[in-house]
């Protein structure tokens, strides 16, 4: 069952907190609304849900207009942040409820709520109450509750921000699991790149109530279209920079802290300045006399060890200063006030519009 | 819990057998001298006069029955206002925010005494009625009692429901919603259940309040024997001699509200859910007709609630002659008696109210700590014996003390001192709570803190962490002060000439059926309320409502 929003608007007290959004989310895809607090995400999945009214525009399910339908006739899963299970209600009656709300009841129901229940592996806590389970135990209660109805489409807003980190991978997984053995179309809402990019088929990264960019999770952190996008998904050195020249096989040269790189090119061939982008991790260093002059010149001025890398910061000459994350053997071999060359794929450095 | 001999070094477990020393011969002895005297007292079993007394056995039963259709007459007007306050905005809303203060401010025997005025064989609508040839039904007995107790008590329905309607996190119901309920129908499954308990235990506490109630059950019991009023009779009829019936009577109201606050307890540890988070649902507004309809029923209930204080702000200054009021003939001549001819019954509420309040603040903040931040042996008695007055209804509460205090090792009959007692031992619990509340929010750190720094532990206390109580101790002596200064039912039964309080005063002049002069009187008690809350909330920004 796909999702087909068109010309969305949504309107709080006059503001449009979404304005004119359209999105298309093919069916069985896990779809992920990722941005910063504030920028219209859950606003925008309490709207599909139907918790939240639209002022213009509409929601299909597939051909089913549900623009004016009200949340309890759409059929939809929705797992909430605080995962909202009803506390004088047992594990098992939490399960059973959106059943018996669709007139089911007896053995085959609580068959199904076994069943469901065992699935996420809490088969063992069913007559307990919510209080009694810890927070990953609580969102897989949420997340059975959602599931069992087999709803249209399954909406999670933020389900694993109050879960502490190892928990939250776990849960990950059993999210992305459950959603490929339902194939049942999601959205998820999150502020977590990481778990964006590790669980969806698709990514919209949201930015003042509009989708900025929208695809793969490698298209994403690949190929960022705007500076917004690729330093909320990734860390990213955004330089203004001004082209020295533009080449004709789309690469670029640039000027930079006294030398001069190349960088693929995305400017429309009349604009001349533009943001370079280049993640971190995708510099490498090398010390300045076994680099021949090549590569961005500068001088280690901070140096942190992080186990599996080292995250270090380059001076390079005009007060700029850039980020670069080592990796590999002897990743650490730089100490603080060495001079190095920095260098870098031309394919992986880009120059975006400002 | 162990004594260790490192206790013995600090302060903490001697202020803590003081105060409980304090407890035993305040509270357990009174509470054990009634117990006793019941079947031993003048060498009389109570309890087999009591079986062979039908007219104690009536008044036991109809005290129940009014506390249930009380009860039930409170719940009924109490929650669906609760309810529309909570999840709606309306006109005229803002005055229902006036309700938690007409509970505080009113004192019971002012609201009997002025629905009296209104509508007893006298009152203002009675006549109004009978000049068109239309007769009331009389207001004494069943009608006058129900009525008056369910406007006084609904407010605790009220407060308690809203509290638990606000605090309901709404996105319980989106789930319900999103599972496929309708939304009406998600909330009574959802809501319903979670809020029921503060429901249940807001009504019994009013069950609780009717059975202990004693201003409005004399004043409009008329012949309609009920137990707070067959108790007081006995206590007064008894005088001197052996107190046999009245401790038999004030053991039958502390069993009947035991059983009460016990079934109270193990409601509340069955029903306690834990929200998570909890997010209230916004007020939606309404308008049109049902909005305005809404908004009628609401504002009607918070203006009957208020009548009391107009009429008795009328009454004060109207020319009586006996029990005869003038109605729209004015004068002065009744504040005239307040503060010039006869002053003592203000002075002694002053005196009495103060000193007791300030006692009591003293003592519950020192005790709450102990029972919060330095458990050891002794605490958990505190704990149990300090909430015991919670368990005695103000007439059990003045026998104790009588029964105790009039002779023998410590005779305190006709001193001021059992005057303080009474109202302090009664209003105890109200500065125990609020000091207990925060001091849970106090973390320990805070202390230990201090206490790293180099502070010693005492100085701990009165440097940082009584600071920090502040705010709740300011706002627990202004519900202190307000409820010791309207306190009747066990300092009437403790007092003497000449230490009437201005309650006392007002009781006795509804009893002569002097309601001009009791007008004055009870206007003079309401400032006397009210004066310290409006410079409390306002020159200070104490929130007198933090504990309540």
């Amino acid at each position: 069952m796909g999702i087909n929003i068109k010309n969305l608007y949504v309107n709080y007290g006059g503001l449009d907190v979404i304005a004119d959004l359209s999105l298309t989310i093919p069916e069985g895809c896990f779809f992920t609304l990722l941005g910063p607090s504030g920028c219209g995400k859950t606003t925008l999945l309490r709207t599909i849900a139907g918790f939240v009214q639209a002022s213009k525009g509409n929601i299909h399910f597939q051909s089913q207009d549900v623009t004016r339908l009200p949340p309890h006739k759409r059929n939809i899963g929705m797992v909430f942040q605080d995962y909202a299970l009803f506390p004088d209600k047992t594990v098992a009656e939490n399960v059973a409820y959106g059943l018996r709300a669709r007139g089911e009841s007896g053995d085959a129901m609580m068959k199904k709520v076994r069943h469901e229940l065992e699935h996420v592996g809490l088969g063992h806590v069913m007559d307990r109450h919510p209080a009694a389970l810890s927070g990953g135990q609580r969102q897989r209660v949420a997340l059975a509750r959602a599931l069992v109805i087999k709803p249209q489409v399954l909406l999670m807003d933020e389900p694993l921000s109050n879960l502490d980190a190892k928990l939250r991978i776990q849960i990950r997984e059993t999210i992305t699991d459950l959603q490929r053995e339902a194939n049942i179309t999601t959205v998820f809402v999150t502020h977590d790149q990481e778990e964006a990019l590790s669980m969806s088929d698709q990514i919209g990264v949201m930015n003042k109530g509009k989708v900025e960019q929208l695809g793969t999770p490698k298209e994403i952190y690949a190929t960022p279209r705007t500076s917004y996008v690729a330093d909320f998904v990734g860390a990213a050195n955004r330089l203004n920079v001004r082209l020295a020249d533009a080449n004709a096989d789309g690469t670029a040269r640039i000027q930079l802290g006294g030398a001069s790189i190349l960088a693929r090119n995305t400017l429309p061939s009349a604009v001349q300045e533009g943001i370079l982008i280049m993640r971190p991790e995708d510099l490498r260093l090398r010390p300045q006399a076994a680099a021949d002059g090549q590569g961005l010149q500068g001088r280690i001025v901070k140096r942190q060890y992080l186990g599996g890398k080292t995250s270090y910061k380059l001076a390079l000459d005009g007060d700029i200063v850039i980020s670069v994350e080592s990796h590999g053997d002897n990743h650490d071999g730089f100490e603080i006030g060495t001079d190095v060359s920095a260098t870098i794929d031309p394919s992986k450095a880009m120059v975006i519009a400002s | 819990m162990m004594i260790k001999a490192s206790d013995l070094r600090a302060p903490w477990l001697w202020l803590s057998l003081a105060a409980l020393a304090v407890l035993l011969v305040f509270i357990v002895y009174p509470v054990v001298n009634i117990l006793t005297a019941s079947v031993f007292g003048g060498g009389e079993n109570g309890w087999s006069r009591l079986l062979n007394d039908p007219r104690g056995l009536s008044a036991i039963l109809n005290t129940l029955i009014l506390a249930t259709i009380v009860t039930i007459t409170c719940v009924l007007i109490g929650v669906p206002l609760a309810y529309v306050t909570a999840r709606y905005r309306f006109f005229g809303k803002s005055i229902i925010a006036l309700l938690p203060l007409i509970t505080l401010v009113i004192p019971e025997v002012i609201s009997a005494q002025t629905w009296l005025m209104a509508l007893g064989n006298n009152g203002l609508i009675t006549r109004f009625f009978r000049d068109f040839g239309i007769q009331l039904p009389t207001f004494y007995g069943w009608f006058g009692l129900v009525t008056v107790m369910t406007f006084v008590y609904y407010t605790y329905v009220y407060i308690g429901t809203v509290a638990s309607i606000s605090g309901f996190d709404a996105t319980l119901e989106e789930a319900a919603q999103s599972l496929g309920t309708s939304p009406a129908l998600s909330r009574i499954k959802v809501m319903l259940p979670v809020i029921l308990p503060s429901i249940l235990a807001s009504a019994l506490l009013v069950f609780t309040m009717v059975v202990g109630n004693f201003a409005i059950s004399m004043i409009l019991s008329n012949r309609l024997p009920l137990l707070s009023v067959v108790t007081y009779q006995a206590a007064v009829s008894e005088g001197g001699a052996a107190p046999v019936m009245q401790s038999t009577y004030a053991t039958v109201s502390v069993v009947m509200v035991m059983l009460i606050l016990f079934f109270n307890r193990w409601i509340i540890s069955r029903g306690r859910f834990e929200i998570v988070q909890g997010r209230g649902a916004k007020p939606v507004s309404i308008t049109g007709w049902r909005g305005a309809i809404i908004g009628l029923l609401a504002s009607l209930i918070v203006i009957i609630s208020l009548v009391p204080l107009a009429v008795i702000a009328v009454g004060a200054f109207t020319v009586s002659r006996g029990p005869v009021m003038q109605w729209g003939n004015w004068t002065l001549a009744n504040m005239e008696r307040v503060f010039i001819n006869a002053p003592q019954p203000l002075v002694n509420s002053l005196i009495y109210a103060g000193v007791a309040t300030l006692i009591g603040i003293c003592f519950s903040a020192l005790v709450s700590y102990l029972i919060i931040k330095k458990r050891n042996a002794v605490t958990p008695w505190l704990d149990y014996i300090s909430s015991i007055p919670l368990a005695l209804s103000g007439t059990v509460l003045g026998i104790g003390l009588v029964v105790s205090f009039n002779a023998g090792w410590l005779p305190l009959t006709g001193t001021a001192t059992i005057m303080v007692l009474a109202l302090l031992v009664r209003r105890l619990p109200f500065g125990m709570r609020s000091s207990q509340a925060t001091l849970h929010n106090i973390p320990n750190s805070i202390e230990e803190a201090s206490i790293s720094l180099g502070s010693p532990p005492l100085r701990t206390f009165f440097k940082v962490v009584l600071p920090m109580m502040g705010p709740a101790i300011a706002s627990a002596a202004i519900l202190t002060w307000t409820t010791s200064v309207s306190e009747l039912s066990a300092s009437i039964l403790v007092y003497s000439g000449g230490r009437e309080t201005l309650t006392i005063q007002v009781f006795r002049l509804i009893g002569s059926n002097l309601m001009a002069y009791a007008s004055a009187y009870g206007l003079v008690l309401i400032a006397v309320i009210i004066i310290p809350i409006v410079v409390a909330t306002k020159v200070f920004k104490v929130d007198v409502f933090a504990s309540k």
